[in-house]
């Protein structure tokens, strides 16, 4: 096991993802530590673009596979990534939370033999090697734990958690070609198409400001309170488990422990009572905001910000002043 | 088609749960343990497939302490035809799965089903882990399942960001589900007495020929804690304008963050 520190960069068309630039700033911390490398590897059509700006993150070297890797695939980017990682040998391997880590993570951390440690909320180095924190139990615990080998670690971050700054200097941003044959084996398994949906609001596990509507929103028409303020806010919209089995809210919109996890820096609850399954979601956002007509709602426990009133007087108010301040 | 099910047994989600005095282990005690609710839908998905493909078996395996009996219990009520336990109190989800492997690789599934996450760990880590050492292309987190007319292959779908993928996938092949893949079915009274006479079949890892290095943890668990305490939140008692103004003053001012 070497001392650099691979990083698998997801990217949409080229453009580097704000998750990606959170794991570089983690991993030039635990590379400066080690006394290592940042490694970058990227996959897909557009690949070849996100390289420089990965570059300016931080990584040392850009490992690009986009020849052959033209939709995802699960069995060829695990075979890429592990090549890549039994070839550089990094100390450890990160990856953000996401549909594609949910996916490979699992099946790279076999092949490689890494220790997988998921959906971690602190990483950091600790003497020959890493210390995780991760929640666990729909966030009712805490779990930390350490890894010292013998393999790699392979660690899937949480989004929003860690903060993402630039280097001072960029580094090198060396591009190397991530060579992957192709194997028949791998059409085992492929995607045939892809249905978009979800429009134009920003994704909701990636967002920083998230606003979500619970059962007391009645219908789906009534949504629209909550898309009009979430549109305000350049921020995505949620639902509870209750507002999507009543059908006012698509089940990719809800938050929670059957649903998508979420920790954007504001977190708006309306009309949300806070069930023990819902904040599993949303807990480790970092401001929270409820609104709800009753003051033992259990989501005020844990707000930071609370109004005690009607969702359809103070969310549309809400929209108002946002935008008025943003005028 | 052999038609392989991995359930685990975890707290009910409701459960209160302490961090001991010392912060060394989690406190379970009087605590509800139910099948992880991911995995009624893995065995209800089995159960629609061997009623497709007549003459199918179901082998449903659990990795765990004595309480997987319980879970495997409710297996035989709904109707599956053999369960085996693998009994390891310890193992975390990549021991489990090598548990789980050593078990199939006899069988020889034609389908695995799991659930997308066991909500204890949460770690979605099994799944994947157990389609690489069996060598079967899998899906996570499936939404919808269909088989084709000669079972040779499935179709799926996945919600991803921004929309859904369908998927298609040769069997032999490992499939993780979804809220939503189906309606698991409830036993039956008749499965309940009939569940009475079925044995689960019992292993040890040593059994399996996995040796305290195939079982040892991953990562050194050093402790828990409960999740960090918020301190009182601000509360807005106005009237519905007034709150407003005052809580886009606050975020943009004090929590800087619109
Ligand atoms: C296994 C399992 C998994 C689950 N997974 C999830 C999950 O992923 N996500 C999830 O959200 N839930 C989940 N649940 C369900 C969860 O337990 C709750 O039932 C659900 O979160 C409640 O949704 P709610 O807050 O919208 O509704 P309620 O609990 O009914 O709360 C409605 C709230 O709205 C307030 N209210 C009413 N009218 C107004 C108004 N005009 N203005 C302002 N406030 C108003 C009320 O005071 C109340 O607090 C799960 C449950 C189980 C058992
Ligand atoms: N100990 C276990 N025994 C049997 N199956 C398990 C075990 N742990 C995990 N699984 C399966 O893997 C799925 C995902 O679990 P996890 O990766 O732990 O989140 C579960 O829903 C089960 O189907």
């Amino acid at each position: 096991m070497g001392a650099d520190i691979l990083v698998v960069a997801e990217h949409k068309d080229g453009k580097v993802k704000k998750t990606a630039c959170e794991l570089l700033t983690v991993a030039r911390t635990l590379a400066a530590a080690r006394g290592g490398k940042v490694l970058a590897a990227v996959l897909g059509p557009g690949a070849g673009q996100a390289a420089a700006e990965l570059g300016a993150w931080g990584a040392e070297t850009v490992l690009v596979g986009e020849a052959g890797f033209e939709a995802y695939a699960s069995l060829k980017w695990t075979r890429a990534i592990c090549e890549a990682a039994a070839a550089r040998r990094p100390a450890a391997i990160l990856m953000s939370v996401s549909s594609l880590s949910r996916d490979l993570a699992g099946r790279v951390a076999a092949r490689a033999q890494a220790a997988l440690a998921s959906d971690c909320t602190a990483l950091s180095a600790e003497g020959d090697g890493f210390k995780i924190v991760r929640p666990m139990l729909a966030g009712r615990a805490l779990v930390t734990a350490v890894h010292a080998g013998p393999g790699p670690l392979l660690a899937t971050l949480r989004p929003n958690v860690f903060t993402a700054e630039k280097p001072a200097a960029p580094a090198a941003g060396t591009v190397e070609a991530l060579a992957c044959a192709d194997d028949p084996r791998d059409q085992r398994v492929v995607v045939k198409s892809f249905a978009a949906g979800g429009g134009t609001r920003p994704e909701l596990t990636e967002a920083a400001v998230v606003v979500s509507g619970g059962r007391s929103l009645g219908s789906a028409d009534a949504f629209k309170v909550i898309y009009d303020l979430a549109d305000a806010l350049g921020a995505a919209a949620g639902a509870s488990r209750a507002a999507v089995d009543a059908g006012y809210a698509p089940h990719s919109m809800q938050v929670g422990q059957t649903g998508k996890t979420v920790s954007p820096v504001l977190y708006i609850a309306c009309g949300i009572s806070g069930a023990i399954q819902h904040l599993a979601g949303m807990r480790t956002s970092k401001y929270i905001v409820a609104i709800n007509t009753d003051p033992n709602a259990p989501i005020f426990k844990l707000a930071d910000y609370g109004i005690v009133g009607d969702l359809f007087e103070v969310v549309p108010a809400l929209t108002e002043e946002v935008n008025k301040a943003k005028a | 088609m052999k038609i392989a099910v991995c359930v685990k047994l975890v707290p009910s989600t409701t459960a209160l749960i302490r961090v001991s005095a010392d912060g060394k282990a989690l406190d379970c005690t009087g605590v509800e343990m139910v099948m992880s609710p991911y995995d009624e839908f893995a065995l209800e998905e089995a159960l629609k497939a061997r009623d497709k493909a007549a003459g199918s078996e179901i082998l449903v395996v659990s990795v765990g302490g004595d309480g997987a009996a319980k879970n495997l219990e409710q297996a035989y009520a709904l109707g599956v035809d053999q369960c085996v336990h693998v009994k390891a109190p310890d193992a975390d989800a990549a021991a489990a799965a090598r548990c789980a492997a050593a078990v199939l690789k006899t069988f020889a599934p034609d389908l695995v089903f799991c659930g997308r996450q066991a909500i204890d760990d949460d770690q979605w880590l099994f799944p994947g882990m157990l389609g690489e050492l069996l060598d079967l292309p899998h899906v996570t987190a499936a939404s919808s399942f269909a088989l084709s007319a000669d079972n040779a292959k499935a179709e799926c779908k996945r919600r991803i960001e921004g929309g859904e993928e369908t998927i298609e996938i040769a069997l032999p092949a490992l499939i993780s589900a979804e809220k939503g893949l189906n309606d698991p079915r409830s036993p039956t009274l008749k499965g309940r007495l009939n569940a009475k006479k079925k044995t689960v079949t019992v292993k040890t890892p040593a059994e399996l020929g996995l040796d305290a290095a195939a079982m040892a943890p991953a990562l050194k668990v050093e402790g828990y804690a409960p999740p960090p305490p918020k301190s009182a939140g601000k509360v807005i008692a106005k009237p519905a304008k007034e709150a407003a103004a005052e809580l886009v003053k606050l975020l943009r001012e004090e929590a800087k963050v619109i």
